[in-house]
């Protein structure tokens, strides 16, 4: 081990001789060889594998770089594989609505204006939801009448038959949890509807882990759905996420693809965006994440996800043939002085009473020109002005794009100089053309890059030169990448190591290291949400900062070492890590010294600080055993000490 | 924006594992010497999240459109708690009337929020950024108020019972967050005092990395002052009868906090399902339950805290308020103007402030609610200015003019 960090302080001083890529041999503060390879997979992938840096030494830095930046030439079935039992995963959005129907559409069933599905078990969950909507509507009604509400069961009296039937009911629960899988689920849809509820709402996560125990992933979901089919939908899209970073063998795909969906940040929390996020990531985000920007731009305009998100699904021109239609209807109602019509009184939220600036504002502010990108509140409104009749179809019931032009406000528009010729749906097509195209564009994405790949400050002269690229290759999202990494800047000595994980990056960084095989993410999602970045939560449109001053804090941090200890314990449930299998093929080490060697090898590839191995490596010497590894522990709890000490280290918080 | 996260504490305390002698004030946690009062004001801000139904909480009774324009929510005739002959409290708020009378608690009428917006997602980000209409501003006005504080920074001067950091504390200036001081304080193995936390504290409290080096020293030093606090054993004063329920436990880890004098100055707490769109009742029902459990946790926690109250302002906000008619389900909709409580022994309670701008229907908001004469900002300006002597009230709240001869005189100048 002392010959460890021997070979750490030698790779400082080693001058590189043939440096990847060329240009770099004239930079005396560039990475020395060695760590180039490590550099790429720690700025490229969410993180190192065991085994991933032999390999990509093997097949050279450049030519690895060149795979991952055309992810269509690597092979991702084993991810496939892993992601085959989230059935929600590969649905369009009206499909989940149908089979997970959320409130919006047990209402309407409950009224008679939709009907009951045909599939057994799909209808089994309806029926549950339907029980359950109805006895809240009645609780609600009684609360405020004053009256009791009576379930069916309860109408043999107030205690004798009740108290009978909460024996009965008593004993078949217990008897459920004792049958074979095929059998359980056949009793628990079985149920009436009223037991099945007060049985699955009742239930501890021993108990729900118990009942699920055996049952095939698709009777799982059915499970789930009977009380809260918006969870399948949602959890699915999170663990698929996780998976994803965690498994795929197009790591570059992953990570831009996790940049764009920051970029382009729809809140999860924002009602029917439930059921619209799993295909804005799949369908809009993904396919275009190292595509042309300009497409990317396009796509998440006209997502129903985002038109909900940012409101511009409701956004109505003031002289639109809707509004006048509305306030000739509305003959006696009062009207703004600008002129705009009033929504219903007392109105729901539905009601939209004029033109929403939502959208625009943070399409330039955010999205493309910048904060400081030259626009006015002029501007705002007259690109608001466009982008009127851009909304959705039913967006409670899975929601499609359309264009309505009663909703579009008629007349030409000016934005940033530019006329815009009155010509309907094409008027916004011509406003995303034109942001994307504009320099301050340019500059504002080649900035958010570089501050991804290479530091929160990154240097002008690389942020100018990636910027060039974007003019010069119409926003070629992959040449701008290629120009990052094949930037001095980018391999520069300053850059190594600059940045510090994101939540996301920590743990699914931290589960690459040690190789664990997650069977549910669930644990990992808990995590990301107590270090304050849950997947998909961001609420403000800006997600989540690139610059770590912005999220890094004391709570945060705290959480990380929980979560390493946790994680190496074997204490995460669906997510227990094996050390001996980590270190499988290798002499078991007999003291703590070999040990701490052998992981900072598998978790760190041997970079680790000399302070931090020194404090450890001190510790272990001067900690009786015993309280290593705790009173009755073996040699594998002392092991798992280690690799959270590691994992929690300050030097596995930087990549 | 350029961020520079502050270091807490000056270089001499970062001595690895330091285990230096303590301040004075913490000596005095770690022997539970009752202080009469500790000289530290604070401000604690509680957030109602979901849009509170000001007009059914307090009550304008002597606005005959209140009762028409809500033929089955309205809070009968003669039901109310009477404040000033005009207003009264909902029934189910009368753990707060008897500090009303005592002068402890102000009401501020139809105020919140500027912004037109009936989203609660932008409405509390502007309520927490304190910047409305402006989404880009990167932190929160509470962190902001940080840096005009006086006096020493230390691990727990700003506090939030809550996961993580909210919107409104989040920024430059050190702030912890957590759900409970047992567990954050090192229940686990992670004490900073016991194996491994102590080696995890060695290797940041030696690292170079300036923001996580700062991050952990502000992480470990608050577990060494929580655990000071003893979470284990707590017993509330006499007649603080705290009721069940996520609020209750917040407000009471919050006052014992303050209780073993451990520094706070700015602390948050939020209580949420206010959203009541179907069904919200009227004397009893949804709004009546909440309004109980904000009440008698406020009361229990203003009597926890016996004579540091003196030096206490709390002050609730809520992102917007509601319909002033009730809706088709017998329930509110996203409306405007709400209604902000502000209590502490300072505040010249027993009043009810703000102009009030009638509810007849010409005198509505865009003909459906409560129109806003006050700015949040402005009830906030006071107290940060006359409670916690802050004087630069543009860096708070910027693009926000105000002056002290513009305050509602909430509190002593």
């Amino acid at each position: 081990m002392r010959g460890h960090w021997h070979r750490f302080a030698i790779l400082l001083v080693v001058v590189a001789s043939t440096a990847w890529p060329a240009r770099r041999e004239q930079q005396p503060s560039s990475i020395p060889r060695q760590q180039c390879a490590l550099h790429a997979l720690n700025r490229l992938t969410f993180g190192a594998r065991p085994g991933d840096l032999e390999r990509v030494l093997s097949m050279g830095v450049d030519k690895w770089i060149n795979l991952e930046l055309h992810p269509e030439r690597i092979d991702d079935s084993s991810l496939a594989t892993r992601l085959r039992n989230l059935s929600t995963l590969s649905m369009s959005p009206e499909q989940m609505v149908e089979t997970f129907p959320p409130v919006a559409v047990i209402k309407a069933v409950s009224q008679g204006r939709h009907p009951l599905p045909l599939d057994v078990e799909e209808r089994a969950i309806y029926r549950a939801q339907l029980e359950w909507y109805r006895d809240k509507q009645e609780n609600e009604d009684s609360k405020v009448t004053g009256r009791q509400a009576h379930s069916p069961l309860d109408s043999g009296g107030e205690t004798g038959a009740g108290g009978l039937n909460s024996m009965l009911e008593s004993a078949h629960r217990e008897r459920i949890f004792h049958l074979p899988p095929g059998q359980r689920m056949i009793a628990i849809l079985e149920l009436s509807a009223p037991e099945q509820q007060r049985l699955l709402r009742s239930l501890t996560a021993e108990e729900t882990s118990a009942l699920e125990m055996g049952l095939l992933p698709r009777q799982r979901e059915t499970l789930m759905a009977l009380s809260h089919p918006e969870q399948v939908v949602v959890g699915e899209l999170v663990a698929g996420r996780l998976l994803r970073n965690i498994y795929s063998e197009r790591q570059l795909e992953a990570v831009m693809t996790d940049f764009w969906l920051n970029h382009f940040n729809v809140f999860l929390g924002k009602g029917a965006d439930h059921y619209l996020l799993t295909s804005y990531e799949r369908d809009v985000i993904r396919p275009r994440a190292l595509g042309r920007f300009r497409d990317l731009l396009v796509a998440t305009a006209q997502s129903p996800a985002m038109l909900f998100y940012l409101d511009n699904w409701m956004s109505v021109g003031p002289d639109s043939e809707a509004a006048r239609g509305l306030s000739s209807r509305r003959g006696r109602q009062p009207s703004e002085p600008n002129g705009r019509t009033l929504g219903r009184a007392g109105g729901g939220k539905k009601s939209s009473s004029g033109l929403n600036e939502n959208y625009a504002r943070e399409l330039m502010e955010l999205h493309t020109l910048g904060v400081k990108g030259g626009y006015s509140e002029r501007d705002v409104t007259e690109v608001a002005k466009a982008f009127t009749g851009w909304t959705i179809r039913r967006p409670q019931e899975g929601g499609t794009f359309f264009f309505d032009s009663r909703m579009h406000q008629p007349g030409n528009k000016v934005v940033l100089g530019h006329r815009i010729k009155q010509s309907g749906e094409r008027e916004a097509i011509e406003v995303l053309t034109f942001l994307s195209r504009s320099p301050a564009t340019a500059k504002f994405i080649a900035t958010k890059l570089a501050e991804r790949f290479v530091s929160d400050d990154p240097p002008p002269a690389l942020v100018a030169r990636m910027e060039h690229t974007f003019v010069k290759k119409d926003g070629d999202i992959r040449e701008v990448l290629a120009t990052l990494f094949h930037s001095p800047e980018f391999w520069a000595n300053a850059a190594y190591r600059a940045k510090l994980k994101t939540p996301l990056e920590f743990v699914a960084s931290a589960l690459r290291a040690t190789g664990v095989d997650v069977a549910d993410p669930k644990a990992l999602s808990e995590a990301l949400n107590r270090m304050g970045e849950p997947l998909y939560g961001c609420q403000q449109p800006n997600g989540y900062s690139m610059r770590a001053q912005a999220w890094m804090s004391a709570g945060a941090l705290v959480e990380r070492m929980h979560f390493s200890l946790a994680l190496s314990a074997g204490k995460l449930p669906g997510a227990v890590m094996s050390l001996p299998e980590l270190l499988a093929g290798q002499q078991v080490a007999p003291d703590g010294e070999h040990l701490l060697a052998m992981l900072e090898d598998k978790l760190l590839n041997g970079e680790i600080s000399p302070e931090t191995h020194r404090i450890i490596a001190h510790a272990l010497d001067t900690t009786p055993a015993t309280a290593i590894r705790g009173e009755r522990g073996s040699g594998g709890q002392e092991l798992g000490v280690i690799a959270a000490l590691l994992l929690g280290s300050p030097d596995f918080q930087r990549r | 924006m350029h961020m520079t996260r502050r270091v807490f504490l000056k270089s001499g305390a970062l001595a690895v594992a330091s285990t230096a002698a303590l301040p004075a004030f913490l000596k005095r946690a770690a022997l539970g010497i009752e202080a009469g009062g500790s000289g530290t004001r604070r401000l604690i801000v509680i957030f109602q999240r979901g849009a509170a139904d000001g007009l059914n909480i307090v009550i304008p009774h002597g606005e005959p459109s209140y009762y028409t324009m809500r033929p089955t929510i309205r809070v009968p005739r003669g039901s109310e708690l009477d404040l000033d002959g005009f207003f009264g409290l909902h029934p189910a708020m009368s753990a707060l009337e008897p500090l009303f009378r005592q002068r402890h608690l102000a009401v501020v009428h139809a105020a919140g929020s500027p912004d037109k917006t009936r989203s609660h997602f932008d409405a509390q980000d502007y309520m927490e950024s304190g910047t409305p209409g402006v989404k880009s501003t990167g932190d929160g006005w509470l962190n902001r108020s940080l840096q005009g504080l006086a006096g020493q920074t230390v691990a727990l001067r700003a506090v939030a019972l809550r996961p993580t950091l909210p919107r409104i504390l989040s920024g430059e200036e050190p702030a912890v967050a957590f759900n409970d001081i047992q567990s954050f304080a090192g229940g686990g193995r992670n004490s900073p005092a016991g194996w491994p936390g102590n080696v995890f504290q060695q290797m940041y409290a030696d690292s170079g990395d300036r923001l996580l080096h700062a991050s952990a020293q502000e992480a470990f030093e608050a577990a060494r002052m929580l655990k000071l606090v003893n979470p284990h054993d707590y017993t509330p004063a006499p007649g603080a009868d705290y009721p069940r329920g996520r609020f209750a436990n917040d407000l009471r880890q919050l006052a014992q906090l303050i209780k073993s004098q451990v520094g706070v100055e700015i602390a948050f707490a939020e209580i949420g399902g206010w959203d009541h769109h179907v069904n919200e009742g009227s004397t009893e029902g949804q709004l009546a339950n909440l309004s109980q459990e904000f009440s008698q946790s406020l009361a229990a926690f203003w009597t926890d805290l016996g004579d540091l109250g003196e030096e206490t302002v709390i002050v609730t906000m809520s992102e917007f308020g509601r319909t002033a008619r009730e809706n088709g389900n017998r329930g509110t909709d996203h409306g405007h103007a709400n209604v902000m409580f502000v209590l502490g022994g300072r505040v010249r309670g027993g009043k009810v402030y703000g102009r009030w701008p009638g509810l007849a229907p010409e005198q509505l908001n865009e003909g459906r609610d409560l129109v806003l004469t006050t700015d949040f900002r402005q009830v906030l300006a006071e107290a940060l200015h006359r409670q916690l002597g802050i004087g630069d009230l543009a860096s708070v709240f910027p693009g926000f003019h105000t002056a002290s001869s513009q305050f509602l005189g909430l509190l002593p100048g």
